[in-house]
């Protein structure tokens, strides 16, 4: 068993009345990927937005269980959230570059966690995430041009490259490439990859070939709870549970 | 029996392939009937057709291959569903291969045209030859069923065969003492019997196959960790 670094007991969330999930016990690795998958309404978008405290936007949303990021339980009422978000960074479905140019995008988060001394540090630290992310090449001479006049695939490692300026423990990415072409996909997937050395990521996405081309771990949800998890290359070739099999292969379970 | 795909036409096409490994199984078990017939009969015309025959399996062992590989291509499957598409173009190899060794049998008959029909090393040849259809005719069954049981049946019987294959060698000997002038025929009939040997063998790989279908273990694997061969060993 590895040791977890993101650690989920008996969580239930509720929206009003409704209860998206129940009972999760969920440990998450370091430095790994692992893929949350199930059918729309399962409850692993839930369970992402958990992890960042995302939920807490919506008044009806209720938390109810443990959830520990490195030790620390998350639903603590002394946390402060700000700061879990610079910990805990989200890239979502849809690559949403603020309305300003490619730099400042990069250093927007930066300058609100107040994580740059000087200009020059600043300068560094936009470049070392601009590369980090791939991004680099593509854009060093177009620093000032607007974030949103880049390609669809290059506004989504933009938005990484945003995430990780500020250098957070773990990534959420919710279907990161949902919006992308496969040649833009095969880029961001390759990214992550080279990005798990340093970061933990936790990924929903509804591409099972994609879950199980980047992911070390894959974890199942169905009808808000946790059905199976484990390594990937199990879960993808002989999964314990048939409600796992029957979605995985695409059979009416 | 496992679950219904949404997409309809995925179960189709897994079954057509199926019903292909089927057919090709009971052409190979047919070719394997008639080869051994013509140890006892030596008929040119019926050699001819034998031969013919096995390019006709080729034949369905490209189209199988070609179908499975249209298939992963097309729905990229996993799990289960990845080796239900990838094992017929295994199984469908291993039974090219045994029509193979049919078609050999039958060319040798030509060769075994003199021999003493009620010769003890051809008998053993016979029986040879009845226990491995009666093998591949259950594995059939057993990748039909998905059934393992019968699977594993199967593989244990291959030690029967392979005790076999020693006798008929040790009875080919004491022939070729006996009668030195039969050397050639006896010689013949070693090869024969190896050649049902590896009929033998090829079905223990299809079982293999089902059983890996249904569980997802590779026995062949497990087997070779657990029971290393030795080196530089005859049997």
């Amino acid at each position: 068993m590895d040791k977890s670094y993101i650690s989920a007991k008996g969580v239930n969330v509720f929206y009003g009345d409704k209860q998206a999930l129940f009972d999760i016990d969920l440990n998450i690795g370091a430095k790994k990927v692992t893929a949350l998958i199930g059918p729309s309404g399962c409850g692993k978008s839930t369970f992402l937005r958990s992890i960042n405290r995302m939920n807490d936007l919506i008044p009806i949303c209720r938390f109810d269980g443990s959830l520990q990021i490195g030790g620390q339980e998350l639903y603590d009422p002394e946390v402060d959230v700000v700061a879990l978000r610079a910990q805990v960074g989200m890239v979502f479905q849809k690559p949403n570059p603020f309305p300003k140019s490619i730099f400042e995008n990069v250093a927007y988060g930066l300058k609100i966690h107040g994580l740059a001394s000087s200009k020059q540090e600043m300068q560094d630290r936009v470049e070392w995430s601009l590369k980090s992310a791939g991004l680099w090449g593509e854009v060093a001479d177009r620093l000032d041009e607007p974030g949103n006049s880049l390609s669809g695939g290059q506004q989504q490692r933009l938005c990484i490259a945003r995430t990780i300026a500020v250098q957070p423990k773990v990534i959420l990415m919710d279907e990161p490439c949902s919006a992308l072409d496969p040649i833009a996909t095969a880029v961001v997937e390759d990214l992550i990859d080279s990005l798990r050395k340093d970061y933990t990521i936790v990924i929903v996405t509804h591409s099972m070939q994609q879950a199980a081309r980047i992911s070390q771990r894959t974890a199942f949800f169905h009808l808000g709870k946790l059905i199976e998890v484990g390594n990937t290359k199990d879960v993808f070739t002989t999964p314990r549970e048939e409600q796992t099999q029957n979605y995985i292969t695409g059979r009416i379970g | 029996m496992e679950n219904a795909h949404i997409v309809g036409r995925f179960d189709r096409d897994l079954n057509n392939i199926k019903a292909r490994i089927l057919e090709m199984g009971d052409l190979v078990i047919s070719q394997i009937k008639d080869a051994t017939g013509a140890l006892q009969n030596t008929d040119t015309a019926k050699v001819d057709r034998l031969v013919a025959t096995d390019r006709q399996i080729n034949g369905m062992n490209k189209d199988i291959h070609t179908r499975a590989e249209r298939l992963i291509a097309l729905r990229q499957p996993m799990a289960l569903d990845l080796r239900q598409a990838l094992s017929p173009i295994n199984i469908a190899a291993e039974l090219e291969r045994i029509g193979d060794h049919a078609k050999s049998t039958a060319k040798r008959s030509y060769k075994l045209a003199d021999a003493p029909k009620d010769q003890e090393t051809l008998q053993i040849v016979r029986q040879m030859s009845a226990m491995v259809q009666a093998m591949l005719t259950d594995i059939l069954v057993a990748y039909n069923n998905s059934d393992i049981e019968l699977a594993a049946k199967v593989r244990a019987l291959d030690l029967e065969v392979d005790k076999l294959n020693k006798a008929a060698f040790a009875a080919a000997l004491r022939g070729i003492f006996e009668d030195p002038q039969m050397a050639e025929i006896f010689v013949h009939l070693i090869l024969l019997a190896r050649n049902f040997e590896r009929v033998g063998d090829h079905v223990v790989n299809i079982a293999r196959h089902v059983h890996q279908i249904v569980t997802g273990e590779d026995l062949k694997a497990s087997d070779q960790r657990n029971c290393p061969k030795p080196a530089g060993r005859l049997s």
